[in-house]
């Protein structure tokens, strides 16, 4: 949880934790949030609880659970309660992100899907990328790949968390992430070519980061 | 050999022996008895002829008959009196008929005769042919007889046995049937099924708490794991590395994903086997092949395999999610295992889904590949992929086999036919 708090609050995020089910349900009941992410498996009661109390308080948070269970029923019962999205343990800090990051644009943007970082334009209803008014195509990877480095911009992202994130489990497969780099490659390239200043830049050959700087 | 047989033929041929001995001994006592009464005929005879020659002080004519014949020799010295076995020859055929006769000495005006009288046994051989006959039908009788009647009883009283032997066989500590109880009134059968069933009991109790463990363990894993993860994560963001703390960063990234894998590997078998996963639906395996082999495309390009496909429009109703690690599974292996610029093929037809590729290694052994952590040395996996894709195909009713020709390893599921 201190992970999660400090990956969140060091962009000027607020980001409060609640430690158990009476303090989380306190909080739940005092203060409105873009994102609540919710363990379901806390130590005195069950996170779905929480999940219905928001839900019958009529609130727009957006929640996201996560669970050690991988079931399948608490993933179906969260979603059918109406969760935004569910995350099984373990994860990557820049996958919960990402995450995040797409609930609270959901919630906030209803209905503008334009999600902007200085000269780059994602228009997220038609997948479209612009930079300086010129539209760039990208395959549906490097797009991908764009919105998970947007939302988790600032940060060093993993190789594997890119990995996990772009191919889920199929990346099973293998221990070597080269192929990301071609990807990474192609995408540097568009966009530079577009006119956008150089913005992934590879980190100490464990990962990128994804920053002005 | 079954019981029934081995029984038969142990107490029948104690029985054909038995018998035999007491016809043998029969056809003696019967033949003695019978010898002893020609005898006193023999006897008798002798006397008629003392009486005759007492009376009249010569020797009586004689005549031979069909089974008799007396004859009277002159001799010196009388002789010794004994009966012995000997030959007649019939009067009528002209044959030789068994005999008895009796050599006894007479004398008649003062001369001695030794005198012969034959008779012939013919009538009592018969006799005893007969009762030979009589006996021979009566063993073929008694064996035919015992044979069919065990044969109706032994099956009727070992059904309870071959009832529980039949469930024993099909028993798997992880299947769901119970052994269900015999009724029988055979006390040795009620206890073999009480202990058979005491004994189904405690392994599979046993095998579900192994199984519980391995899931408990495996859940109690993933918070850690999760901690790991996200301070890895959380340490990455904390500044420059040098090149050597980068490696080792790397490295434990590498691990922790591995065991992660490993993990839910682990927690996706436990609940096959448990059969928690019921998401039953129709699933178009077409589109879902065609689905991973996208998501496999990097991996493809990058050995430069040589895809070629069949694929028709298939269903089935199973669990989506299984479904899709099943294929992914053994699309992935055939990835993973494949050699630059090979082959790999997928042909979906009518119920059967083949995934061929090619490699360095040779022909495998597929029960060894199938068991749990069975993997080549130089391989990345878990080594529960073919385990897991195994647990799949059974639950389902699915047939998984495997067969090497010409350098090409075919791995088949046989869909089950609705």
């Amino acid at each position: 949880m201190e992970s999660i708090e400090a990956y969140f609050t060091e962009d000027g995020n607020i980001c409060e934790t609640a430690a158990d089910f009476a303090a989380a349900m306190t909080k739940v009941n005092l203060y409105r949030y873009d994102c609540i992410i919710l363990d379901i498996t806390l130590p005195d009661g069950n996170g779905l609880e929480i999940l219905k109390q928001i839900k019958a308080g009529q609130h727009s948070d957006g929640i996201l659970i996560i669970s050690a269970k991988n079931a399948l029923d608490d993933r179906l019962t969260g979603l059918d309660l109406g969760a935004d999205d569910y995350l099984t343990k373990p994860f990557h800090l820049s996958e919960l992100r990402a995450r995040v990051a797409a609930i609270v644009r959901r919630k906030t943007f209803n209905g503008n899907n334009i999600l902007q970082f200085n000269e780059i334009w994602v228009d997220l209803v038609a997948k479209e990328v612009k930079v300086q008014d010129s539209a760039i195509k990208l395959t549906p990877k490097e797009y991908a790949l764009l919105l998970y480095f947007i939302a988790n911009k600032g940060k060093v992202v993993s190789k594997n968390a890119i990995a996990e994130h772009l191919w889920g489990d199929s990346m099973d497969i293998t221990d070597n992430f080269d192929f990301i780099y071609s990807h990474i490659k192609n995408l540097r390239k568009k966009m530079i070519e577009a006119g956008s200043s150089d913005y992934i830049h590879a980190a100490y050959g464990m990962g990128y980061k994804f920053s002005e700087k | 050999m079954k019981l029934l047989n081995k029984y038969n033929r142990l107490t029948i041929s104690v029985a054909v022996v038995t018998m035999l001995i007491t016809g043998i001994v029969y056809y003696f006592t019967i033949s003695s008895v019978l010898n002893h009464q020609v005898d006193k005929a023999l006897m008798v005879e002798e006397r008629e002829v003392t009486d005759y020659i007492r009376l009249n002080q010569h020797l009586p004519q004689v005549f031979k008959t069909n089974h008799q014949s007396i004859a009277f020799t002159a001799v010196a010295v009388p002789g010794k009196r004994h009966f012995i076995d000997t030959v007649y020859r019939d009067l009528k055929d002209q044959e030789l008929e068994p005999a008895r006769a009796l050599y006894t000495n007479i004398h008649a005006k003062d001369q001695d005769y030794q005198m012969l009288v034959v008779q012939s046994k013919v009538e009592t051989e018969d006799l005893l042919a007969l009762i030979f006959l009589i006996t021979l039908a009566l063993v073929c009788v008694v064996v035919i007889t015992f044979f069919l009647l065990s044969r109706a009883i032994l099956s009727h009283i070992w059904q309870p046995f071959y009832k529980i032997l039949k469930q024993l066989s099909k028993f798997q500590p992880s299947g769901h049937e119970d052994i269900s109880p015999i009724t029988s009134s055979i006390d040795e059968f009620i206890e073999l099924d009480t202990a058979v069933r005491n004994m189904a009991n405690r392994v599979k109790s046993e095998y579900q708490t192994l199984k519980a463990f391995t899931e408990n363990a495996s859940h109690e894993l993933m918070t850690p794991i999760s901690v790991i993860n996200s301070k890895l994560d959380t340490l990455l963001q904390t500044g420059e590395f040098t090149e050597l703390q980068s490696k080792i960063l790397y490295d434990i990234y590498a691990s922790v994903t591995k065991l992660t894998r490993l993990n839910k590997s682990m927690l996706l078998l436990a609940k096959i086997e448990n059969r928690l996963i019921t998401d039953e639906q129709p699933v178009n395996i077409k589109t879902l092949i065609t689905t991973q082999l996208n998501s496999f495309e990097e991996w493809l390009n990058g050995k430069t395999l040589i895809l070629e496909t069949e694929l028709h429009n298939y269903s089935v109703r199973a669990s989506l999610l299984l479904m899709e690690v099943l294929v992914s599974n053994l699309i992935g292996n055939a990835i993973r295992h494949n050699t630059p610029g090979g082959i790999l093929q997928v042909t979906l037809t009518n119920h059967t889904l083949k995934i061929s590729n090619s490699s360095l290694a040779k022909e495998l052994d597929f029960n060894i590949l199938t068991k749990r952590f069975q993997k080549s040395a130089s391989s990345e996996g878990t080594g529960l992929g073919l385990a897991i894709c195994k647990q799949i195909c059974d639950n389902y009713g699915f047939n998984l086999n495997y067969h090497y020709t010409n350098e090409i390893h075919h791995f088949v599921v046989l869909f089950k036919q609705p």
